[in-house]
């Protein structure tokens, strides 16, 4: 113990279950799990995430979870929420410290109401109301249309708003992460992105996905210091065209490629500190990880998720790592507040773990 | 005794080794640096720990706290027993040995709870909750449905027969009541033999049906069925249930989607199966009461169910079907109906003074 100063930080992105700075994976050789992390100043490079996490805690936590959610008539689902992802960042060991999830159930119930409130009523307003009232097809066209653009642009409100919680929630020794962008320009970015790449007939994908990570990856510190990233879509033009041309012939699994490059990609151009992420996450390895859970998860019904997230935050942690000296010295606590808001609304739209 | 761990400050990414005496009223940690803080028991706080292999992990202060890491869990078990009245502030070590029973009792319970839930709980709060329900609203659903299901030019309108049907209707609703419900029978030219009640009161005849009738007492029988339908309010209990068991299965997946609701979603729907031939075999007997109070020919009833018997049913019943068919198997249903209708007193019978072949034309141009 002793060492110090010299460290790094991945983000732990367990299962998915924390957004952020995953994406990504890899690393130089990813010998095995049981890697252990560098203990100490020693190694300038090769800075490891560790995942202790098992299968069977998680799954006696959610069993009680399960339990605790029936009996209080699905009030406790919001503290059942932070007891996972209590036991997953606290699983993920970086530099011999464990990363630990600040959050409360009270604000993440709190976060649900306000979304559904704000947002959800709204937006169910606009899709029912005129069809009870039985408006004319005008009006009726016009509603949903508006739907539409609300969703469109609630979807970045909610990432933003879900980064900003989540990432303002998680610490590392002692030092919180936080997320800084602006909401409205993330709006703006994802906006104008989605319309090119539906203009584009998806062609745009590769420099839309690239940059909203890229916008999400730069607005990101621990504490005082910042995240950079400096990829370009253009880059995964190619290995796009190639998923596109051997979608048929590969029956789709060709996917699987082009998501570890852009995962491999992603990672590579994440900086911090002058220090650069790596990823080994190959096509072949993402394919295994994710038949493999899906067999978990339909032979035990469904019931044995809390496995494939593990098994999901172990892949992760094995194929993620930082590269080169680190001087964690400078760096000073900076919190950020943060509402769980954009976390509830990010509830309605999509899961906080796809699994499939 | 000393205990080695390390001291975070909570404004700085740098660890400190520490060495921790665990004193009468709190902690005494002396950093590498020489510096020594004393953290009293009751601002202290565990937030990691808890399972095996975790470090313990103690925190003082608001949000942004100062922490303290301790490898060995022993740790906990010295500073329970100083800190005596706050002892509940630090999680017991050997709570982990009840783990592995408690989670099993947890798991035994919640597939308990979900059973109950399921048999008991769902219809009952269905059922309470069905009565905040005013009939209006229900009226105004059963209107719209009819509205956008049946074009007027399907409906058939010939006012001196349907006299005659509704006369059967009127003779059902006089031996029962039923309340606010404006009950009214529609028949509507679609070759497929079947029937509807929407809620509110609109029953819906179509003609395959009505062919398929040999006697206004039969089709006294499918009136009576649907009415209870209609009047227990099946159509407003089963979206309660729906939406009831879609709030189980969020409790039970959890923190995930996809996939794993999907997988649930099978169950849901097996399980509005089953809801749904409870109601079923609700409105037969309901019906078949209702068919005795009216002094109807019961025996029209069970022909008519006799009629719909898959030839595959006839045969044999198949055990998987029981579960799969939204209707109870009409052999049993017939059966069920033989018994209720058993002691019935002289019937009265129906329309005495009109050809029911001619009735039953009453889509014809």
């Amino acid at each position: 113990m002793g060492q110090d100063v010299r460290a790094t930080w991945p983000a732990p992105s367990p299962g998915g279950i924390t957004p952020a700075l995953s994406n990504g994976e890899n690393a130089s050789v990813p010998t095995d799990d049981v890697a252990r992390p560098p203990r100490a100043t020693g190694s300038a490079t090769g800075h490891r995430l560790v995942f202790h996490g098992r299968g069977w805690s998680l799954f006696g936590i959610h069993i009680v979870n399960v339990f605790l959610t029936l009996v209080t008539l699905t009030i406790f689902y919001f503290w059942a929420k932070v007891r996972g992802r209590r036991y997953v960042f606290g699983q993920t060991e970086f530099e011999g410290d464990r990363f630990t999830f600040h959050g409360r159930g009270t604000e993440l119930l709190l976060g649900f109401i306000k979304a559904m409130v704000l947002f959800g009523i709204p937006l169910t307003a606009l899709n029912y109301v005129p069809q009870i009232l039985d408006a004319s097809t005008p009006v009726t066209a016009a509603t949903s249309l508006a739907a539409y653009a609300l969703v469109l642009v609630l979807i970045p409100v909610a990432r933003a708003g879900a980064r900003r919680y989540r990432l303002s929630r998680t610490s590392w020794r002692g030092i919180h992460f936080s997320f800084r962008g602006r909401t409205a320009e993330f709006v703006r970015v994802f906006v104008v992105g989605s319309l090119l790449a539906v203009v584009t007939l998806g062609f745009y994908y590769p420099v839309f996905a690239t940059r909203n990570h890229a916008f999400m990856m730069r607005h990101s510190y621990f504490g005082t210091a910042k995240f950079d990233f400096d990829g370009h879509g253009r880059d995964l033009l190619v290995d796009f065209l190639y998923a596109v041309l051997l979608t048929l012939p590969t029956f789709g699994f060709a996917w699987f490629w082009f998501a570890a490059a852009k995962r491999r990609y992603f990672w590579e151009r994440t900086s911090f500190l002058g220090a650069r992420f790596r990823s080994t996450v190959t096509g072949g390895r993402l394919l295994r990880l994710k038949l493999g859970n899906l067999l978990v998860i339909i032979l035990t019904l469904g019931l044995g998720w809390p496995f494939a997230m593990i098994r999901t935050a172990r892949f992760t942690c094995r194929h993620v790592m930082l590269e080169g000296a680190l001087d964690l010295g400078a760096i000073r606590q900076h919190a950020e507040g943060a509402t769980a808001t954009g976390e509830g609304l990010l509830s309605l739209f999509e899961a906080d773990l796809d699994l499939g | 005794m000393s205990w080695q761990g390390h001291y975070l400050d909570g404004q700085s990414a740098q660890r400190r080794r520490a060495t921790v005496q665990v004193a009468p009223t709190g902690l005494e940690i002396t950093t590498d640096d020489g510096t020594t803080r004393r953290w009293p028991f009751s601002q202290i706080r565990q937030t990691q720990g808890q399972y095996a292999g975790e470090p313990v992990r103690l925190e003082r202060g608001g949000e942004l706290s100062e922490a303290l890491i301790m490898p060995d869990v022993a740790f906990l078990t010295a500073v329970r027993a100083a800190a005596t009245a706050r002892r509940g502030r630090f999680h017991n070590p050997r709570w982990r040995l009840l783990r592995t029973p408690l989670t099993l009792a947890a798991g035994l319970a919640a597939i308990g709870l979900v059973a109950v839930l399921y048999r008991w709980g769902i219809p009952a709060a269905a059922g309470v909750a069905t009565r905040f329900v005013p009939v209006a609203w229900e009226a105004r659903l059963g209107d719209e449905v009819f509205a956008r299901l049946v074009e007027p030019e399907h409906r058939c309108q010939n006012p001196e027969r349907q006299r005659a049907i509704d006369s059967i209707l009127a003779r059902l609703t006089q031996a029962q009541g039923v309340g606010l419900y404006r009950l009214r029978v529609a028949v509507v030219d679609w070759p497929d033999a079947n029937a509807l009640a929407l809620p509110g009161g609109q029953i819906v005849i179509l003609k395959g049906l009505l062919e398929m009738t040999d006697s206004p007492e039969m089709l006294a029988g499918v009136l009576a069925h649907e009415v209870q339908h209609i009047v227990k309010r099946h159509t407003t209990r089963a979206i309660i249930q729906h939406a009831s068991t879609g709030l189980m299965v969020a409790a039970i997946a959890g923190d995930v989607s996809g996939i794993v609701t999907f997988a649930l979603e099978g169950a849901r729907v097996v399980g509005a199966l089953n809801y749904s031939r409870r109601a079923e075999e609700e409105a037969d007997v309901e019906g078949m009461r209702l068919l005795l109070q009216a002094r109807v020919d019961p025996a029209g009833m069970i022909a008519f169910f006799e009629q719909t018997l898959h030839p595959r049913e006839r045969a044999e019943p198949n055990g998987m079907w029981r579960y799969l068919s939204t209707h109870p198997l009409s052999r049993e249903r017939v059966a069920a109906l033989r018994a209720l209708a058993r002691g019935a007193g002289p019937p009265v019978k129906l329309l005495p003074d009109r050809d029911w072949k001619d009735v039953k034309r009453i889509c014809a141009a």
